[in-house]
């Protein structure tokens, strides 16, 4: 009954939204009329909200962590987790167009940090906070039911392939290079990346760059069988989720009471997010392994200065990213008679007389930065890599089938493939789970 | 036992049915989405080829309509011809944003019902094989490899990215200024004073930086002539040098060129003819015989050359001779004909404009030619040149006019300073040296002015004036040659005359400091030598051997000077 009603207040809230995208079409000044039948285009950025819109998307977004989080933790129901995404997708994704999104809230905190006159409103801070807060708690729910990038990948996953997991480990560097990136152009005030090239928000806003459009179709298309790549190899703000997830006490687990090991669950993540026990595991060599790991932390500080010094020698190549830099280099070169026209930075530069020397200054000034920069960020991934190496040469017994709580998303998939939880739920009795012949087990019968 | 068994097949039976319902509507959104897609392209492509604006059967009947203005059953036909067009196209483009609607919904069925059919493929393991722990410890071994050859390949890709993209801008050198390097992509005050870029040399003001030239040379024997080349059409204006490469205008009345001459050997580099100027008159101006259609002098900023003609038209040429811009700045109102020239500032280009019609100062971008300020001046016609001074405090653009000379702000045209003590028809440029400015003209005076807080005059001359010839300011001294033939020099702190000399002709061109010495060429072709001090010291008279009235340009070792016909090259 509880959940007849919950769901009806989904699907209320989810045909709501669209009355509420036109509520909110605020104009400053009045259209001009086009006698030719004109039709302006729609903008492809939301506009600005007001004050009281923005407390509502932060009670939402509340509303979103708690149950995502009741779901996932009380109820155990991968249903109500996916109809909250929906609505999370509806809402945070096409009603609110993805903006503001934690993912991108990363990087106004870096600018906020880095630049003390921008005043960052309450409501990204709060987008950015609460769910590492919640995730610092109660692992990453808001992946599974609240994130709208999330939700849309999640939506298009079809018949999801096992990565292989050498490769996944790989790919897994790409978040901590994105994540360096975006804050080493947002603190510098080169720009936002992160939204520059969601490949996901140009569905949200029936619009945008062709070349996003086709990357975003690429990610979705290739979503149906690598679920969720974003979320998995490039996500940023994933980083610092998985980060804190490590650190949650009370994580989601894939059994409710204790596990028999079996091994029902083994296929049951499609983001392999699932830890085998391995007690029937014949060690290795801990020989050699001992000594490349004392290798490797005699290489440590080398490694991450190479890499820092890397990293610092990209700061020409970055900074060109930044405005500034660029419209001083467009007009460096303009003057050294390397460019034939003029583009319309330069002309809106020039008009303006500014003198050359100073727009030259700040460009070097915002170099430096990136020199800086280079190097925290070389240093960083470099740290990472360590860091990850190191990781693998570390030898920790797994007793149980149990997530990854780094990388599990608390989609609740695995759930309905333990007998215990089907216990649980009152779908099969004590007896019927000691009977139990694993290797005839339906999943109609243990669907949720 | 058989409730529990029916119980099963009765979920059996409904989980089929509803797997298969998925699976037909999966089929059929599939088949729909498919077909709508095609349609989509096919309408796109459509879309993208007819343009109403430009339809060919509206051309047509608007051509007849030329003909035939008058009309009625025309110009009705071409309204419903054109209605139909833009119908038909935005049609078009709404079936575009429907179809995109409805290929949306479609898909989204699609994508739910596999979905669901997927959500009824659960993913077990064999279980009749191990588990597969064993391999995780390979796969750890593997991923070590692979991770440590990620780190790799990134050390690669930032290398790759950081070093050699980088290339293009440490060569121009924003970056990393060095001492001596311009830092802003046009050419720095050393690399001015390297070259001869304008009128009177570098910033104007007849300073030679070459010193080591010849002091003795006689053009009808050829002693110390490296070569000679005629010009082949008229030009008043004087060479401007740039490394190798020496650049001078001619015009008349059928034609302006612009030539580009290499400095060792003489020869042409190019030649162009400037036609098809936007706004260029089609009427020349009338101009008199002594000033000509190519008066002003050329100018570059070292990557670009600009030159002025008569008829207003105004063209920039890079230095393999592409035109890169050209206009026409309204044809001067001008009763001699126009011969102020050009001197360029960072990217600006800097055009003393007065006319009958009013003062005016432009200043167009070296780039593109776009007008950055039209500053008016309240003063008279005039046909002086501007020269650009750094006092110590800012950069100056000094102009000689009447009845003011006036500072501006090259930057931004704005105007810093006027002092009021000249009249009549202004041609002499200022003069300029330790923070004192010297203006002259006939009939006028000399005056010596001295920049402080504000600008004021601190003496005058009266005799001996010049009405064409601009003065030349040393350190300690002023150098004043008239068209009649008098060459005076004074203290120029003071303006006490220190010295006068009389020459058999009179001077139109400038005298140029060149180290100690001061070389001024007369009407004749003469060039005397002679010491710049307090008292006159002939060092050398040097003929040409024909008429000039340019300024001499030094570079290196040589004299570059323009005669009527030919250009000399002087150098031992």
């Amino acid at each position: 009954m509880k959940l007849k009603k919950l769901k009806i207040f989904f699907v209320a809230l989810a045909l709501l939204c669209p009355v509420f995208v036109y509520s909110q079409v605020q104009e400053r000044f009045p259209k001009p009329d086009f006698e030719s039948g004109y039709v302006r285009p729609d903008l492809l950025t939301p506009a600005p909200r007001s004050v009281v819109w923005e407390y509502m998307d932060i009670l939402v977004l509340v509303a979103a962590l708690s149950l995502a989080t009741y779901f996932a933790h009380k109820l155990r129901s991968r249903r109500n987790i996916f109809l909250l995404m929906v609505f999370s997708l509806v809402y945070f994704g096409f009603y609110r167009k993805g903006c503001v999104c934690s993912v991108g809230a990363v990087q106004n905190v870096s600018f906020a940090l880095f630049n003390l006159a921008y005043v960052i409103p309450l409501s990204v801070i709060l987008f950015f906070a609460l769910p590492l807060i919640f995730t610092l708690f109660y692992g990453r729910t808001f992946c599974a039911a609240v994130c709208p990038l999330g939700a849309i990948q999640d939506a298009v996953v079809l018949k999801p392939i096992s990565v292989p997991e050498w490769l996944a480990r790989l790919l897994s560097m790409f978040p901590y290079v994105y994540l360096g990136l975006a804050v080493l152009f947002a603190a510098t005030g080169a720009g936002f990346i992160i939204c520059q090239y969601d490949p996901f928000v140009g569905f949200f806003r029936f619009g945008a760059d062709f070349n996003m459009v086709i990357l975003g179709m690429s990610m979705l298309l290739l979503g149906t069988i690598v679920a969720r790549p974003y979320c998995r190899y490039l996500c940023p703000y994933g980083v610092l989720l998985n980060w804190m997830s490590r650190l949650s006490r009370r994580h989601v687990r894939i059994t409710p009471d204790e596990c028999n090991k079996c091994r029902l669950c083994e296929e049951s993540c499609p983001f392999g997010a699932i830890k085998k026990a391995d007690e029937e595991t014949q060690p290795m060599k801990k020989e050699t392994d001992v000594k490349q790991l004392a290798v490797l932390f005699i290489l440590l500080p080398v490694i991450v200065f190479g890499f820092g010094w890397v990293g610092s020698r990209l700061d020409i190549s970055l900074s060109r990213l930044h405005p500034t830099v660029s419209l001083a280099e467009e007009v460096l070169l303009e003057n050294a008679g390397k460019r034939t026209e003029m583009t319309d930075a330069t002309k809106a530069f020039r008009a303006t007389g500014k003198p050359l020397e100073e727009l030259f200054a700040e460009a070097r000034a915002i170099q430096t930065q990136f020199h800086k920069g280079g190097w925290i960020l070389g240093g960083f991934i470099g740290l990472i890599l360590c860091l990850k190496l190191i990781s693998l040469f570390i030898r920790r017994r797994q007793l149980e089938y149990d997530v990854d709580k780094g990388t599990c998303l608390s989609c609740g998939r695995c759930f309905a493939y333990c007998p215990y939880e089907q216990v649980r739920l009152g779908q099969m009795t004590p007896e019927e789970l000691k009977e139990l012949d694993r290797r005839d087990v339906s999943i109609k019968q243990f669907r949720a | 036992m058989m409730e529990k068994q029916n119980k099963e097949l009765h979920v059996k039976n409904r989980t089929e049915l509803w797997y298969n319902i998925a699976k037909n509507i999966a089929i059929v959104t599939a088949v729909l989405a498919g077909i709508l897609s095609v349609l989509m392209i096919a309408n796109f492509i459509q879309t993208k080829s007819v343009d109403p604006l430009n339809s060919q059967a509206i051309s047509q009947l608007m051509t007849k309509l030329q003909e035939n203005p008058e009309d009625t059953v025309l110009i009705e036909q071409i309204r419903a011809l054109d209605l139909l067009a833009r119908k038909a196209y935005f049609t078009h483009q709404w079936q575009i944003r429907t179809g995109s609607y409805l290929l949306f919904t479609f898909v989204l069925i699609l994508l739910l019902a596999l979905k669901y059919m997927s959500s009824l493929a659960p993913r077990f393991p064999d279980l009749t094989k191990g588990p597969e722990t064993e391999k995780t410890w390979e796969s750890r071994l593997l991923s070590r490899k692979y991770i440590l050859y990620g780190g790799l390949g990134l050390v690669l890709l930032a290398f790759v990215l950081g070093v050699l993209s980088q290339t293009e801008l440490k060569k121009i050198g924003i970056f990393q200024p060095q001492k001596n390097q311009a830092t802003s992509g046009y050419a720095s005050l050393k690399e001015i004073r390297d070259n001869w870029p304008g009128f009177r040399g570098p910033e104007g003001i007849g300073w030679a930086y070459h010193t080591d030239v010849p002091k003795e040379w006689d053009g009808p024997s050829g002693k110390n002539i490296r070569w000679k080349i005629e010009i082949p059409y008229p030009g008043f204006n004087s060479p401007i040098i740039w490394g190798k490469k020496i650049f001078l205008s001619s015009a008349d009345r059928r034609r302006q060129v612009m030539y580009c001459i290499d400095a060792d050997s003489g020869e042409f580099l190019w030649q162009r003819e400037l036609n098809d100027i936007p706004g260029s008159p089609e009427r020349r101006p009338q101009v008199t015989e002594d000033t000509g259609f190519a008066a002003p002098t050329m100018t570059t900023d070292g990557t670009r050359v600009f030159a002025l003609f008569a008829t207003g038209d105004i063209a920039c040429l890079d230095f393999d001779g592409n035109r890169v811009w050209a206009k026409n700045l309204g044809v001067p109102e001008n009763h001699y004909g126009h011969s102020s020239s050009l001197i360029t500032y960072q990217d600006l280009l800097l055009i003393q404009y007065d006319q009958n019609t009013g003062g005016r100062l432009l200043a167009l971008s070296t780039l593109s030619g776009d007008m950055v300020y039209d500053q008016p001046r309240d003063v008279e016609i005039s046909w002086a040149s501007p020269v650009l001074v750094n006092t110590g405090k800012r950069d100056e653009l000094i102009l000689n006019s009447n009845p003011f000379v006036m500072s501006h702000d090259p930057r931004t045209g704005q105007e810093l300073w006027r002092v009021r003590c000249m009249l009549g028809e202004i041609a002499p440029s200022p003069a300029y040296a330790d923070g004192m400015v010297y203006v002259v003209n006939d009939y006028a005076r000399l005056a010596g002015i001295k920049l402080g807080e504000s600008a004021e005059m601190v003496w005058e001359y009266i005799d001996d004036l010049s009405e064409v010839s601009s003065p030349l300011a040393s350190n300690d001294y002023l150098f004043m040659s008239a068209s009649y033939g008098t060459v005076t020099c004074l203290d120029n702190k003071t303006g006490e005359r220190l010295w006068l000399e009389e020459f058999e002709e009179g001077f139109y061109s400038s005298p140029i400091l060149v180290g100690e010495f001061v070389y001024l060429m007369d009407m004749s072709g003469v060039t005397y030598v002679f010491k710049a001090d307090k008292e006159f010291q002939l060092i050398s008279r040097n003929e040409l051997g024909e008429k000039a009235m340019s300024i001499p340009a030094f570079m290196h070792d040589r004299i570059y000077i323009r005669g009527t016909k030919n250009l000399y090259c002087i150098g031992e």
